[in-house]
């Protein structure tokens, strides 16, 4: 008997005409791993929601069809009732971090869901330690990484032992070495788990049947060999082109000798070293933790270094990790505006060449998230800056979508030198020139 | 030692500087609690200790200029309208001198609280109005969390080549640093639902056993209580 069972699920969030999902049916047996892809806004994380229940329980809307996990029927129980069997982890962890310790954070759902008191405790540190993070215990939330955040989000359903879990881009902030252990770790709790990956290759290498949704519908709905052969190429898993280590000839736009920077007593870079030319896209590759962002704000002069020494020629810009959050005026046009001292006609070009004409006069917090990136994107690109820094671009962007983000960045490259702070590794070999890897306390040298 | 008895303690040492007459007694408990304090990660405490000596400092060098006190006069200042005569006795001093220290006593009890307790522990062991109580620790988080945000506007916007100066120039973050942090409780609440907040039948996990210096800790704390009162 199927663990979750969904007929002809057809739902639209109130307000909206279109349908996030129509006529979706499908089944997740116990203890199956499911890749679940498709492009932004596509439905994904809606039909994730549908099966936690939080559809239509937490946003409301039209829903028809019937959604069933483990025996319950989503319309008549509760996301809270169904959290015995159903446990999400959403893209952002700091968005589901409720308490300021690590084990009281642990100990939430237990104690939501009625554990015996005897029991919390023993069950919240072996599910710390199931997930590699048992020293984090007595440490307050808000000084752990993202990385250790997400593995105290996934401590926290190991601790709970559903039967069916929900992972909804849950590694869109690690470097491959930390989405791998998360993935691990969540396929081998026995309980089913239905993942939804920007990132494919990861998920395609460990599940046994894969879902592609697209505007809504379920396009395909296949185990894994025949899904590798069906699938869309940009989902297929491809392994990332050798990139070089040696630099370019153009002229010497950013140099950083043996920066250093902490963040209190906390050492976030010691004594790198990094060199950006006119005409070269730079990948600053390297795993959570070790001070790519640093590196990147420090060669933007968005931080002085405490040690070592900047050059800098020409105008920096610096798009942040998910920029699309960090939107201030009310008006697309107005926002890629800024940059130029307001100058529309700029703003309204630099949005033509990243996709967005006919969108101007939107307000930005009514675009799509994808939208909204391109946006930022646009943002930066008016001010044709010498140094282009983006940190993270493709955290969350579909695969057609970073073949765009390569072509857009490419087509100017030439003009300017660029530094692309990232964990994808095949976007770096698709993009860049060479690779700058930074290790922990060592020199980045370039 | 645990919250509960901490928390006593600390609110004990707080009503004592506030009733005492004596100088030595609230120096003495501002000095134990700054001592206390400083065993709490730099990082965090000097915001809560830099808040508290500007507080009191503020305290004793204006209440001097606006009270009327005392005889012997040690500076003579401008009259000013409404407030009157700028003079500073040494009655005032010491008086303001007082009132500082007790500012800071009770200032740095709260800081004490807020650095050194489990407040997660502390408001589930209220027992009652969870949700209430959830709601004032989710409170004390956002606070944080809408300064990362701001921070993070005005990065985004400096990345440009945008300066955020003056007041006019944060006014403007103000709206969408808002929107952003309605988003973040929409998430936080989604999340909350999911992980079965708001379910029947909730416990709670227990609390480590009480040690004979939890005991002696509210046994401290009333024995405060009462001596200050009655002394």
């Amino acid at each position: 008997m199927a663990l979750a069972q969904v007929e002809r699920l057809t739902f639209s969030y109130p307000g909206v005409e279109r349908p996030a999902l129509s006529n979706v049916s499908l089944q997740v047996e116990p203890g199956e791993i499911v890749a679940l892809l498709g492009p932004s806004g596509s439905g994904k994380s809606t039909l994730l929601r549908a099966l936690a229940g939080l559809v239509p329980h937490f946003h409301g809307g039209r829903f028809d069809g019937r959604v069933e996990v483990a025996g319950r029927d989503t319309r008549r129980f509760s996301p809270a009732d169904l959290a015995d069997e159903v446990a999400s982890l959403f893209q952002d962890p700091e968005d589901q971090i409720v308490f300021g310790r690590v084990e009281n954070e642990v100990a939430f759902g237990l104690e939501n869901l009625g554990a015996p008191p005897a029991e919390i405790w023993p069950r919240v540190h072996g599910a710390l330690a199931d997930a590699g993070i048992a020293r984090l215990a007595e440490r307050r939330t808000e000084t752990l990484s993202a990385g250790e955040l997400q593995r105290v989000c996934l401590a926290a359903v190991l601790a709970v032992g559903p039967s069916l879990v929900l992972l909804d881009e849950p590694t869109s902030q690690l470097d491959p070495e930390g989405a791998e252990a998360i993935l691990d770790l969540a396929c081998e709790l026995g309980s089913a788990v239905v993942v939804s990956e920007q990132r494919p290759t990861l998920p395609l290498e460990r599940c046994d049947h894969v879902l592609f949704v697209e505007d809504g519908r379920l396009t395909l709905d296949a185990p894994r060999d025949e899904a590798l052969v069906r699938l869309d190429p940009a989902y297929l898993p491809r392994q990332a082109a050798n990139l070089s280590q040696h630099g370019g000839e153009g002229e010497s736009l950013v140099r950083a000798d043996n920066v250093s920077y902490s963040y209190g007593s906390a050492r976030a870079l010691d004594g790198a070293s990094l060199e950006l030319r006119r005409g070269e896209v730079v990948a600053l590759t390297g795993r959570n933790g070790v001070g790519k962002t640093t590196l990147a704000k420090i060669v933007a002069g968005l931080l002085e270094p405490e040690a070592g020494e900047v050059q800098r020629h020409g105008r920096v810009c610096y798009l942040s990790q998910d920029p699309g959050r960090y939107l201030v005026t009310e008006r697309a046009e107005r926002e890629a505006s800024l940059a130029v001292g307001g100058d529309l006609i700029r703003a309204r070009e630099a949005l033509a060449r990243v996709g967005l004409a006919g969108l101007e006069r939107r307000h930005p917090r009514d675009l799509s998230s994808g939208e909204r990136e391109r946006l930022a994107l646009a943002s930066v690109l008016v001010a044709e800056p010498d140094v282009l820094v983006l940190d993270e671009p493709t955290r969350g962007v579909d695969p057609p979508r970073k073949t765009d983000l390569v072509e857009i960045l490419l087509r100017e490259s030439a003009d300017r030198a660029t530094l692309i702070v990232t964990h994808d590794l095949v976007f770096a070999g698709d993009v860049a020139d060479r690779v700058v890897h930074l290790e922990a306390r060592e020199l980045a040298r370039a | 030692m645990s919250p509960v008895p901490a928390a006593a303690l600390l609110a004990a040492l707080a009503a004592v500087a506030l009733i005492a007459e004596r100088g030595l007694v609230v120096a003495a408990i501002a000095v134990g609690l700054f001592a206390a304090c400083l065993t709490a990660p730099r990082g965090r405490r000097w915001i809560y200790l830099t808040g508290t000596l500007v507080s009191a400092l503020s305290v004793f060098v204006l209440s001097p200029l606006v009270s009327h006190v005392g005889t012997h006069v040690i500076w003579e200042g401008p009259k000013i309208p409404v407030i009157g005569y700028l003079d500073v006795t040494s009655e005032e001093l010491a008086a303001a001198g007082i009132q500082a220290l007790r500012l800071a006593a009770v200032g740095l009890a709260f800081a004490a609280y807020a650095l050194l307790l489990d407040l997660d522990r502390l408001l589930q062991a209220a027992g009652f109005a969870r949700r209430s109580v959830l709601a004032v620790g989710l409170a004390t988080r956002l606070v944080p969390t809408l300064e990362r945000d701001a921070a993070g506007f005005v990065e985004a916007l400096r990345g440009r080549g945008v300066h955020v100066d003056g007041i006019r120039g944060h006014a403007r973050l103000l709206s969408p640093v808002l929107s952003g942090s309605l988003e973040r409780a929409l998430s936080l609440a989604e999340s909350m639902e999911a992980r079965g907040f708001g379910r029947a039948g909730r416990t709670r996990a227990p609390g480590p056993p009480w040690t004979r210096l939890d005991r002696l800790a509210l046994v401290a704390a009333v024995l405060l209580c009462v001596g200050a009162v009655w002394l």
